[in-house]
């Protein structure tokens, strides 16, 4: 089934305006931005704390980004193995090159189960492959299980965030949409009681229901096994009670042994919530006799991963272990929250991951919502260099925008060019400098600022005034000062 | 049509990595910096009382106990749960199950037999002092995953013995990796909601935990 035959769904980048369109719809919602301020400032506060009492915190954040590293660089043989101790252990390996074959092979592997209802434990994969309005499409129920996400979808929302996905969403806002969906009418918007509403509302289902989705934090190539992190005990229902299971994961998740945990455990909670250990942790190795399910079913996913593979800046990208700590860090994330970024992947990862999972034929836009400050590259427990590939994809953009013909007339590109000729000789330079010189005097007030420009030029002055320009430029000064020491 | 798919994403990778994959990756695995801390510089005592902090600092409740104390600690907590009916793996030691409550031993009890139950009584496979984590690897005395899932109330039986301070040292101490694990981290929690940590939302949410100073002091 192609994506255009189940209709549209937000956070769709290949539908999503642009980002500075998108990010003044959100700037212009004062309540949307309170939450979002509170919520990271709190995450913010606590990850501070716990990574500073972490002595051996850079050279933990080495060894993960070595791991990662090492892991890209020879994915081929890792992921081979993974395959092969998986289905030792009683597991199925399934791969799928696009969104649209993963979706057609969990709804096969759904209906072989006779499937209406499937409970998930949240996986941003799923989302990113669009699954659940596929599987509603075709008849088969997706109950999300993860609190964040049952308020999204009971509330018909969309996730701002890659770790906490309703933290736009305060708790009256909770409160209001459990009291609708749930019919419960006395229902007072204090979390615990809301947190209660939730347990009670998914019990039943969790013993009911016996097809459950996972995504993956990690596949274990030397044992085959999955490890999944989470905090609620939603993913351990999911994990353990259904009699089947099917983890989607993407490509990149491997990392070669058990022990490679002990890194990775110790980065992954600091990071994504500001705790030492997240509550839960759960490990498993294709189908254990008497526990859990008796048939699992792992879908590696591609869907563009080897494409950014193949490019060395870019590769990075692909270390990511998906803490959200870069937008939990980033300004511009905290500002217009998540939903301006138009993909399930926001903030500075997203920003990045985004258009290469489009083959940079959308999201265009999103290299360039950031201000290249480097705070997610400081906190990424992985040391991806966000800015080192926000830099390369822009140069990319830029390459790909001039070459369209509407472009020959656009005033920036008409500026870039001229700036071209003029920078490219001394004598133009100088002389360029002369006209732009005596073109602000103009405008120049008896302050010594300019507070109105014509044109482009309003779009500074609107905001802000430009200080005029001195009648003298430096290498002028110099030259003069030559000739006056003689 | 996974077949091709499968040949196709794996040359692909292989193409992609063409440059960079070792000869031998387990050599070039065995050189990667590993400089953080694998063994803890705490005393023995220092390391369990930290674990203490930790589980306490979870709101996981915590009393401590000798050996020969041990089931009058566990008779005391069973007693304080108000509770009666209670699961056990089968491979808890007999006299841990203490008489004048409900036990109903996992010969492969059902989902809802489970459910029903009011408690669960566990051992353990190790502690984590740095993070306050309780690692159960499924073995006889720890119990299938879903007994220490469904029931509202755990109380697990850690031995100081068993504690160790950093992740790195519990990982020294695994024989070989486990099949299957769970580890634990305080009782199942949520903040989702403004960021509020909310204890209790589908995991138990009453962690209890007799640590066994079996250990000379």
């Amino acid at each position: 089934m192609s994506d255009a035959e189940y209709g549209r769904v937000n956070l769709d980048p290949r539908f999503a305006p642009p980002f500075p369109e998108a990010a003044l719809h959100e700037l212009r919602n004062p309540q949307l931005r309170k939450n979002v301020a509170h919520a990271i400032d709190v995450i913010q506060g606590k990850r501070g704390k716990l990574v500073a009492e972490k002595t051996d915190w850079q050279a933990l954040r080495e060894a993960a980004s070595e791991i990662r590293t090492h892991v890209l660089e020879n994915l081929g043989e890792y992921l081979e193995q993974f395959e092969e101790r998986c289905t030792a252990a009683g597991g199925v390996v399934h791969w799928a090159a696009d969104a649209a074959e993963a979706r057609s092979l969990i709804l096969d592997l759904l209906r072989q189960e006779n499937a209406k209802e499937v409970i998930k434990i949240k996986t941003m994969t799923s989302a990113e492959i669009q699954l659940n309005p596929f599987l509603e499409a075709n008849g088969i129920r997706a109950y999300e299980t993860d609190l964040a996400e049952i308020i999204l979808q009971l509330g018909e929302g969309e996730p701002s965030h890659i770790v906490v996905p309703a933290l736009h969403v305060n708790r009256s806002q909770v409160r209001e949409i459990f009291a609708r969906r749930m019919g419960l009418k006395n229902l007072s918007d204090d979390p615990q009681e809301l947190t209660n509403a939730a347990r009670t509302y998914l019990r039943q289902k969790f013993l009911s229901i016996p097809t459950a989705i996972s995504g993956a934090n990690s596949l274990i190539a030397e044992t085959g096994s999955v490890a999944v992190v989470e905090s609620e005990g939603n993913g351990r229902m999911c994990l353990t009670l259904p009699r089947t299971l099917i983890t989607l994961a993407g490509i990149e998740k491997v990392i070669p042994r058990f022990q490679d945990l002990e890194v990775i455990l110790q980065l992954l909670a600091r990071s994504a919530t500001g705790e030492r250990m997240n509550p839960y942790t759960s490990l498993w190795t294709g189908v254990a006799p008497g526990d859990g399910p008796q048939k699992f079913h792992v879908v590696l996913l591609d869907n563009g991963r080897s494409s950014i593979l193949a490019k060395p800046k870019e590769r990075q990208t692909l270390k990511c272990i998906r803490c959200a700590a870069c937008m939990n860090a980033c300004p511009v994330y905290r500002q217009t929250g998540g939903h301006a970024y138009g993909s399930i992947y926001p903030g500075p990862i997203g920003a990045i991951l985004t258009p290469q999972l489009m083959n940079m034929e959308h999201a265009q836009s999103l290299p360039f919502a950031s201000s290249l400050c480097g705070a997610c590259y400081e906190v990424c427990p992985v040391k991806i260099n966000i800015p080192e590939v926000l830099i390369e994809l822009r140069a990319q953009v830029v390459n790909q925008e001039r070459k369209q013909a509407k472009r020959i007339f656009d005033p920036l590109y008409i500026g870039l060019r001229i700036a071209s000729f003029l920078f490219a000789s001394a004598g133009r330079f100088h002389a360029a400098q002369w006209l732009g010189r005596n073109f602000a005097r103009l405008f120049t007030r008896q302050d010594g600022w300019m507070h109105s420009l014509p044109s482009v030029g309003a779009k500074w002055t609107q905001t802000r005034d430009l200080r005029g320009l001195p009648s003298q430029n430096f290498h002028e000064w110099w030259a003069q000062r030559g000739k006056e020491s003689k | 049509m996974s077949t091709s798919s499968r040949q196709r994403i794996l040359d692909r990778v292989r193409a992609a990595t063409v440059a960079v994959a070792s000869t031998q990756a387990g050599e070039a695995y065995a050189a990667l910096a590993r400089g953080y801390i694998r063994q803890g510089s705490l005393t023995r005592e220092a390391c369990v009382q930290r674990m203490v902090e930790r589980l306490r600092g979870y709101d996981a409740s915590v009393v401590e106990t000798t050996p020969d104390q041990l089931l009058a600690a566990i008779r005391a907590q069973l007693e304080a749960s108000g509770k009666r009916l209670f699961v056990a793996p089968q491979g808890l030691p007999a006299e841990w199950l203490i008489p004048g409550f409900d036990w109903k031993i996992d010969h492969g009890l059902t989902t809802a037999e489970i459910e029903a139950a009011e408690g669960v009584v566990t051992a353990a496979f190790c502690g984590v002092s740095d993070s306050g984590t309780i690692a159960l690897h499924h073995g006889p005395a720890e119990g299938r995953r879903a007994l220490t899932l469904l029931p509202d109330w755990h109380l697990c039986i850690l031995r100081a013995s068993q504690v160790v301070e950093t992740l790195p040292e519990y990982f020294d101490r695994c024989p070989q990796p486990p099949a299957l694990a769970t580890y634990i981290s305080g009782p199942s929690a949520t903040a989702d909601i403004e960021m509020t940590r909310i204890k209790g939302v589908h995991g138990p949410r009453f962690l209890q935990v007799i640590l066994l100073r079996d250990e000379s002091r």
